[in-house]
């Protein structure tokens, strides 16, 4: 009778601590496909690109210590200066152009009866990769090509403009077109901030009068911070590895006025065979990359941790 | 006010629309009445022509198969490998799960150019250098931290009580993970398989780094090869191949919206 009466609860111990324990035993072997995959094809490369940064090294003999000369020459080679340059000016225009127009269009759309439609045309050059935006606006830009002749058609001037012929004119197009392909994305980013927004506050700020710009301003703006902060982290990190469309449609010239620090990164390494100099601008572009991740992957693992 | 904000609209999107106007109108030129000082103006219709040759003159159809098969396999992989991985950490509570999970979701902090030169000697001396296996290891090295991300806050929202329900019944770790939970995330793994493909289809970096040959290369590199060779002469058929190469992913991202905008919140892209 006492036996009968005391092992329910002992089985229900045993069985709830069970799963933990065997759990806890086994757990690594789940846990080890993805931490071995990006150990080895990540994390081992990162280690080797950053040692070869601090070396000479054509990729046959062995690296020779060099300390920081790379780093020396990234700031007084004038191609690399350039490059750097460029690719601020990548930084600057990814962090205006695109998020403007995303809030913009968000804000727009936001409510409005048909929002999800009136944002499409936004949308659609999201889905299209950075190769094929590059493709299509070298078309677009051509000299006296479907810009020149629209602008013509207009009456406007700089119908006859070799858009890509010199820097830093070719980079600031490049950066419009990419604006073409990223606006909307950050659009949508807006919408699901503004999704977050509670109704009633808003509702009585409308009825006490405030509308338009005055209500965007200050009921509105101040409740997008998190999210602007998400876009603008975003942007950052996007126009610092920009390549695919300048190697489309410039690979960083005429000579090198078009070069971003990602394109130099690969035309050092695989064109010039100067591994070195192309570690230390991946080293230089990581570490920048890492500090504008902060800004929002600390609000992202915030979040998930939370969680969980 | 609806009305300004109407027509803002409508006017900034009609100059949105304009490039992709010009894609398809260029794009279907025959290539003898494509007249580079009428761009804006129709001139018959010969976009499967034009297809074709692009498909024939930059191989476009080898290079099809292969990318095809890394935007499957590689998500694929990617999922499953993710998926374990927070499995082991959220259900079967790995023993400091949260810095197995840093150190996974961590590989993807660091652009690509950093590990583009190592890839590429490592890939040279171990004969993974243009080869189909070598270019689906990389993709799915590079998918698998977004995956766990995904997969580890997934699991998070399911109950204890059915892993422990699982365990009472008799099933084994692995079958309870294969039959319990993969099924049980079908729309999160949908998603992440979605954004991954994505990325795989319209990587330019990785496959011109990693690979040369026609059955190796994957699109994106193949398609610049076309713009380089082919750029003046026959314009509308580099336009084609653009619009050929688009057509899955623009196809793939209107019919899953939702999920694209859900992965750009977690920072993917």
């Amino acid at each position: 009778m006492t036996s009968t009466i005391e092992r329910p609860p002992v089985k229900v111990r045993a069985s709830s601590q069970r799963p933990d324990r065997t759990g806890a035993r086994m757990a690594p072997l789940f846990g080890l496909p993805a931490a071995a995959v990006v150990a080895l094809l990540l994390y081992l490369p990162f280690l080797w690109t950053t040692y070869v940064s601090f070396t000479q090294y054509d990729g046959l003999a062995s690296p020779a210590w060099s300390g920081l000369a790379n780093y020396k020459a990234m700031f007084s080679d004038p191609d690399l200066v350039g490059a750097l340059v460029n690719t601020l000016l990548w930084v600057v225009g990814m962090v205006t152009l695109p998020v403007a127009l995303g809030l913009l269009v968000a804000v727009l759309t936001y409510g409005h009866k048909w929002g999800t439609w009136l944002r499409l045309p936004f949308l659609l050059p999201y889905a299209i990769s950075g190769v094929a935006v590059g493709v299509i606006w070298g078309f677009v830009l051509q000299p006296d090509g479907a810009l020149g002749q629209a602008l013509g058609f207009f009456g406007l001037p700089g119908a006859h403009t070799g858009w890509l012929q010199a820097g830093p004119g070719n980079t600031l197009m490049m950066i419009v077109a990419v604006t073409w392909q990223a606006a909307g994305v950050n659009a949508l980013l807006f919408v699901v901030g503004l999704q977050s927004i509670p109704a009633e506050p808003l509702e009585a700020a409308k009825l006490d009068g405030a509308e338009g710009f005055s209500l965007f301003r200050h009921h509105l703006w101040p409740q997008l911070r998190p999210i602007t902060t998400v876009v603008i982290g975003l942007s950052i990190v996007g126009s610092l590895k920009t390549f695919d469309v300048v190697w489309v449609m410039t690979q960083g010239g005429p000579g090198t006025s078009s070069e971003t620090l990602a394109l130099s990164m690969y035309k050092e390494t695989f064109v010039l065979n100067d591994y070195g100099q192309g570690a230390a601008i991946a080293l230089f572009l990581s570490l920048v990359t890492f500090a504008a991740s902060i800004l929002y992957l600390r609000y992202q693992l915030g979040e998930s941790r939370e969680q969980g | 006010m609806s009305r300004v904000k109407t027509a803002v609209l409508v006017v900034l999107g009609l100059i949105w629309l304009a490039p992709v106007y010009l894609l398809v109108v260029n794009a279907s030129k025959p290539i003898d009445s494509y007249d580079a000082k009428t761009v804006w103006k129709p001139a018959g219709f010969s976009l499967f022509t034009n297809f074709g040759d692009a498909w024939s003159k930059a191989s476009l159809g080898d290079t099809l198969v292969a990318t095809t098969m890394y935007s499957v396999i590689a998500p694929v992989l990617a999922v499953l490998i993710g998926a374990a991985a927070g499995y082991a950490i959220v259900v079967l509570r790995l023993k400091r799960g949260f810095l197995w999970f840093v150190f996974i979701f961590g590989g993807t902090i660091f652009p690509l150019q950093m590990i583009l030169m190592p890839l590429f000697s490592g890939y040279a001396n171990s004969g993974l250098y243009d080869t189909r296996a070598g270019m689906i290891i990389v993709y799915t090295a590079i998918s698998v931290p977004f995956s766990a991300f995904v997969m580890r806050n997934f699991f998070t929202g399911i109950a204890r009580s059915v892993f422990e329900a699982a365990v009472v019944d008799g099933g084994g770790l692995f079958r309870i993970f294969r039959s319990i939970y993969l099924p049980m995330a079908g729309a999160a793994l949908a998603a992440i398989f979605i954004l991954q493909a994505t990325f795989v289809w319209n990587d330019l970096l990785l496959g011109l780094t990693l690979s040369q040959s026609d059955s190796v290369r994957p699109i994106m590199p193949a398609l610049t090869g076309l713009q380089s060779t082919y750029g003046g002469a026959a314009l509308p058929t580099v336009l084609a191949g653009g619009l050929l190469v688009s057509l899955p992913t623009v196809i793939l991202f209107l019919a899953a919206q939702r999920f694209f905008s859900r992965g750009l919140a977690l920072g993917q892209f």
